[in-house]
């Protein structure tokens, strides 16, 4: 089994913060709209840094394992740092890059954590 | 005449002066319609909605409507299904059935079987059951009770009214019957009449199949909601049948529904990104049907995944996966007639 695989179905079988915030600092909702990935991905800040970083998502194995390794990759980081982790980074992580028709399953949660980023910013 | 009920918005009804309303009350034998059954008759023997209670009863109910309009009487019709040549052909099942033959005038809301129709279908559009308590004899009256034991109408004394009231639990739960009831050591026969809300058919996946889903369960009276994560999916275009169009994670959607027997859940986007999530939400509630579009190898896939989480094979044994009864078929219309075909087989209490 590659690398990747080895990575994705490992996160997907035991994915790291599923699950929802009481209290949110910000959030966001993503969607790829013709396969159908849905995420929500919800950060509470405390101190100038991400405390806490969870999402929910009805999608595949890719977009699932792509948003535990972000969720646990960020937790203490400062949301300029956190805003500056890159899909190189996520590619890196997963074990490779993800063949050409899935990319956008494994940049979902990347592009959703960012936007929920953004919301926290406008918050304070 | 949907769900048994008086339409009040019916054209054909509207103008009415006076119909007769019949309703099977008893049945001994084997009869092909539920105790319940309904059929409205205008003036001339003019059948209004669709429903009939069928064969030689539809026949003798036409005969009566017209005197019964006039004279605003109320009768039990006791019709013997014997047929002596057919008998002896095999051609009938025998029996006897009894059907209550009452007037009712749709646009008098003071009419009591009119006003507690109206009470039933505001009970059923708030997803509650409700049962109607009318007498077999004597003069028309109805008594309303829904299924938080909130009570309309009158049985004409208050003893009455109580008396149907503690029996009312019992019909609600087990169907419709005759029962005799006792008030001022007077004994008198009424017809507990049971109304339970439609099924609710929530339609995960909202591809081919889930089109062929909508269309046919609204032949069936049920209500139909369709649900998908993808917008260009989930369309009015699509879906003109459909009662309700939801867009967004299936999973979340279907945790705010309530779950009950009469919630049916069919997974037909045959992706186990939605699958997944709404069995871990679903397999422990207490809804009438769970079924997942699939094979038998990807059945134990699912099953196995679900395992690993922490569900027992009680809880695994609720879905229905191959989904469906064996009908032979492949196409969309005909997997979704073999879908519903399952989903009424439950719900009639077979086992499949």
């Amino acid at each position: 089994m590659s690398a990747f695989r080895a990575v994705v179905l490992e996160h997907f079988r035991h994915p790291r913060n599923r699950g929802s915030l009481v209290d949110p600092s910000g959030q966001a909702e993503g969607a790829n709209p013709l396969c159908g990935d849905r995420i929500r991905v919800q950060i509470r800040n405390e101190n100038d840094a991400i405390a806490e970083a969870r999402f929910t998502a009805d999608a595949c194995a890719l977009c699932i394992a792509s948003a535990s390794l972000l969720t646990e990759h960020v937790r203490g980081m400062r949301t300029s740092d956190a805003m500056a982790v890159d899909a190189a980074w996520l590619h890196e992580s997963l074990g490779g890059e993800p063949p050409a028709g899935r990319r956008k399953c494994a940049v979902l949660p990347l592009d959703t954590l960012r936007r929920a980023l953004a919301d926290a910013a406008m918050a304070t | 005449m949907a769900h048994g009920l008086i339409d009040h918005d019916d054209p054909l009804l509207r103008d009415e002066t006076g119909v007769a309303l019949a309703t099977l009350v008893s049945a001994t034998g084997s009869t092909a319609k539920k105790l319940g059954a309904k059929m409205l008759v205008g003036r001339s023997g003019r059948l209004i909605g669709g429903v009939t209670i069928g064969g030689c009863v539809d026949a003798q109910v036409i005969e009566a409507a017209d005197a019964l309009i006039d004279r605003g009487e109320r009768r039990l019709l006791s019709i013997s299904l014997d047929d002596d040549e057919a008998w002896e052909m095999g051609l009938t099942c025998g029996g006897a059935v009894d059907v209550l033959l009452e007037r009712i005038t749709p646009a008098n809301a003071a009419d009591p079987i009119t006003a507690a129709h109206r009470v039933v279908h505001a009970a059923l559009d708030r997803g509650a059951s409700a049962v109607i308590v009318t007498p077999i004899d004597g003069a028309a009256a109805a008594l309303v009770v829904d299924e938080t034991g909130v009570r309309y109408g009158t049985l004409g004394n208050s003893a009455l009214d109580a008396a149907a009231a503690t029996i009312v639990p019992d019909v609600a739960a087990s169907g419709a019957r005759v029962e005799s009831l006792e008030a001022s050591g007077v004994s008198q026969r009424f017809f507990f009449d049971r109304f339970a809300p439609p099924t609710t058919l929530v339609i995960i996946g909202a591809g081919q199949i889930a089109m062929s889903l909508t269309r046919l369960a609204r032949e069936l009276e049920m209500r139909t909601m369709v649900i998908d994560g993808r917008e260009r999916y989930a369309t009015r275009e699509r879906f003109p049948d459909a009662d309700d169009i939801r867009v967004g994670m299936p999973s979340e959607i279907v945790a705010s529904l309530t779950p009950n027997k009469r919630v049916a859940v069919v997974l037909v986007a045959h992706d186990y990104k939605y699958e997944l999530p709404v069995l871990r939400q679903l397999v422990r509630e207490p809804v009438g049907y769970l079924g997942m579009l699939g094979s038998k190898k990807r059945g134990v896939a699912v099953r196995a995944l679900l395992r690993e989480e922490g569900f027992t094979d009680d809880d695994l044994a609720r879905i229905h996966t191959p989904i469906g009864l064996d009908l032979g078929g492949k196409s969309p219309p005909e997997v979704a007639l073999s879908i519903l075909a399952e989903v009424v087989a439950i719900r009639s209490g077979k086992r499949v």
